[in-house]
């Protein structure tokens, strides 16, 4: 009988204990190199404030500071960067911070979890550099990012 | 046996009910839209290795950004930032405990319009056989250690030798040096 309720509970997923590594899903996505704290925080202002040219300053401190980044697809999906192509240093890593802002297009690997979707991207097969603009409404986020004496 | 598989169905359909990790939390308020003070146990994970199988040694040395897989319901939760309020994240406090088990204060963060779930801000630490807890704050003291190179006056992100160097060549705006002074103009004429 604790035999047969075993493979019960194991079939139905019931178990547990460590979390196997899963096969990621092959995907291509499109979307800019975000902070991820400003951005699911609110604590710079709304999610279109805290993307593009008024936020870039601020984006190369949280990358700099170990914040993880995310890819900000066109639907509006974020998508957790583990990993771009050989880095996997996603806490401060030099290749996530040269990446700052910048809307790029990239093949790689999606795993979900909990509620996020994680991504390691295989090929950033093309970088598109910074496209929005969105100083024309937000000036800098934050309000000091240029200090004043370079005003 | 009929009824043990009708009882296991149940099971295994119903939703997941959300739970309140409040109790005993002496978090301090951001006062984010979408916080809730959360203490929990949980097991310090590297996410790239618990999620793809790719495993460094020690969690990767703090290159990589740091999990915590919630003891009661095996929930990957993802601490974004530290206790300190410029900039800093969370994996090099949580490095340390590397593959250890501990019990975490904070702010969870869950918020459906912007897609954060499970997201966190993490205050303070305690290894699970300690009573002592570690206030989550030694990221500006590790980066200047690293950046001897870098000591003066003002908040470590205006001395960054990376950034600055960013900024050398991009400009605030990330369009260029030129641009960057059309954009000055215009802004702050």
């Amino acid at each position: 009988m604790k035999r047969h309720l075993a493979v019960l509970v194991a079939a139905l997923g019931l178990a547990t204990g460590p979390v196997q590594a899963a096969t990621g899903e092959r995907i291509s996505v499109k979307g800019e190199i975000i902070d991820t704290w400003c951005y699911f925080s609110g604590v710079m202002g709304g999610p279109d404030a805290v993307i593009g040219t008024a936020h870039h300053t601020c984006a190369l401190w949280c990358s700099a500071g170990g914040i993880p980044v995310g890819l900000l697809a066109e639907d509006g999906t974020v998508y957790m960067v583990l990993k771009i192509e050989d880095s996997a240093d996603s806490a401060g890593g030099d290749t996530q911070l040269r990446l700052a802002s910048h809307t790029i297009e990239a093949d790689g690997l999606l795993y979900e979890r909990d509620g996020l979707k994680y991504l390691v991207v295989e090929e950033v097969v093309s970088d598109l550099d910074i496209q929005a603009l969105s100083h024309d409404a937000y000036g800098t986020v934050p309000p000091f990012a240029i200090p004043k004496a370079e005003r | 046996m009929k009824q043990i598989i009708a009882l296991l169905g149940c099971l295994a359909a119903a939703p997941v009910v959300a739970q309140d990790f409040s109790e005993g939390s002496e978090a301090k308020s951001w006062n984010l839209y979408a916080e809730q003070p959360a203490k929990f146990e949980a097991t310090v994970v590297d996410i790239l290795c618990e999620l793809t199988g790719d495993c460094p040694d020690n969690c990767g040395d703090g290159s990589r950004q740091l999990g915590l897989v919630r003891s009661v319901d095996d929930v990957l939760v993802f601490p974004n930032k530290n206790s300190q309020a410029a900039f800093t994240g969370a994996a090099q406090e949580l490095l340390p405990y590397c593959a250890q088990e501990v019990e975490v204060d904070g702010l969870l963060l869950e918020d459906d319009y912007v897609g954060a779930k499970n997201v966190y801000l993490i205050q303070r630490i305690r290894p699970l056989e300690s009573e002592e807890w570690v206030k989550a704050n030694s990221w500006t003291k590790v980066w200047a250690e690293n950046h001897p190179e870098a000591d003066g006056k003002g908040p470590w992100f205006r001395r960054d030798p990376r950034v600055l160097a960013e900024i050398a060549e991009e400009g605030y705006f990330g369009l260029g040096l030129e641009q960057d002074e059309e954009i000055k103009d215009l802004l702050f004429e």
